[in-house]
């Protein structure tokens, strides 16, 4: 009876008082399973027993190696080495899935017209332009309008993350398709509005395009 | 109405990625990646722009490896003790195994908090309303990371409020 009391659905009026919601049954265990990679060291899962059966034991005596006193770096920062080695910015493969990323979709179409203010259908293109020159495009459904390359045409999906010179996009099909800046064309679809994103013109980092100023040049081919 | 608050882009663009980062973590707790890469684009704006972020943000990004930290999800939050008396709350990055050590003071006020940082400019009256109707916006923007149940001791509206009482340190 007790494991059903902690089973049990948090009632609503309570879980407002205490704040409090109870998770869906597949949400919930994800969110476990992942507490309890964090918690426990060296956890394995359902298969935390048969290393145990297996492991060879060595019965020479060999002696402690002694560890080298490493200097300790001054800073906290990684550098970019570390990094890579770390992979702090590759998304793991079971998490390129599409429906993960429709959440960040809706929260950037709130974004997006709280930045147009309101983004009425009355309102300017050109301000609308110079808008979203600033805002940021994470979240966003890009589709590769025009390209050299015509493989890349016709590939729809969440902008999941903008690096210097590519855009990485995840379809429908929970793919992640990397696709280069230059030499293609993107739309960009918000609230009735289409606006094309030429991607030579684009190429710099998501951070740094906020500081910057574009300037107007005649002439854009692919 | 735009050109009122300096940097209001900017200053939503950071609220923006600040709660991406929320939102990846809260549809899947193990996704720090993602999540790290928005704040470290939020960082990096910050720092081009010059801008100052709320201690409160400040304190949820390690300042390593750049990723949000949750306590309980990807973060431990322990009390610990110096020389007897000295209590600090240290957090722990569970992806470097970073630290941040935070003295506990209950007396301490924070400068954006202390009178002589607001009498920096003079308050107009019509920017105060401007900066009410946006704080509307975060808030209601912030509900969908309102509906995680990722920290449960931890009530999840304080984000959308420091994000807002940051567009108030700029006015």
């Amino acid at each position: 009876s007790t494991e059903s009391l902690v089973q049990a659905t948090i009632p609503f009026e309570m879980g407002k008082i205490v704040g409090l919601q109870s998770q869906s049954r597949s949400q919930a265990e994800t969110s476990t399973q992942v507490f309890l990679k964090s918690s426990i060291r060296n956890f394995r899962g359902a298969d935390a027993t048969s290393p145990l059966s297996y492991k060879a034991v060595m019965l020479e005596y060999s002696r402690p190696k002694k560890e080298k006193v490493k200097r300790r770096s001054k800073g906290s920062r990684m550098n970019a080495a570390q990094k890579r080695r770390m992979k702090l910015f590759t998304i793991r493969p079971e998490h390129q899935r599409y429906e993960l990323f429709l959440p960040l979709h809706h929260l950037w179409r709130q974004y997006i017209t709280d930045v147009c203010s309101g983004l009425k259908p009355t309102s300017s293109p050109q301000f609308l332009q110079q808008k979203l020159l600033k805002a940021d495009l994470h979240g966003a459904v890009l589709s590769v309008v025009r390209s050299r390359c015509p493989s890349y045409v016709g590939t729809t999906g969440i902008l999941v993350q903008e690096f210097k010179h590519v855009f990485k996009i995840i379809t429908k099909e929970n793919k992640v398709k990397v696709i280069p800046k230059r030499n293609s064309v993107f739309s960009l679809e918000m609230g009735g509005f289409t606006s094309f994103i030429y991607g030579s013109r684009f190429e710099q980092r998501a951070s740094e395009r906020s500081a910057k100023k574009f300037k107007v040049r005649g002439t854009i081919d692919l | 109405m735009a050109g009122q608050i300096k940097d209001k882009d900017a200053y939503q663009r950071l609220n923006y990625l600040y709660q991406a980062a929320h939102c990846v973590l809260s549809q899947n707790p193990d996704n720090v990646e993602l999540a790290r890469f928005y704040c470290s684009t939020q960082r990096t704006i910050a720092r081009r722009l010059v801008l100052r972020q709320d201690p409160s943000v400040k304190r949820t990004v390690c300042k390593k490896c750049c990723s949000l930290l949750i306590p309980g999800v990807s973060a431990t939050t322990r009390q610990r003790r110096k020389k007897g008396k000295i209590r600090f709350t240290v957090m722990r990055c569970l992806s470097c195994g970073h630290t941040k050590k935070l003295l506990n003071n209950p007396d301490y006020c924070l400068w954006a908090d202390r009178p002589e940082a607001q009498l920096e400019q003079p308050p107009k009256l019509p920017e105060t309303t401007n900066i009410l109707s946006t704080q509307s916006f975060t808030c209601e923007r912030a509900q969908p990371v309102d509906q995680c149940v990722l920290c449960p001791g931890k009530p999840r509206t304080v984000e959308g409020e420091a994000i807002s009482q940051r567009g108030v340190d700029v006015s």
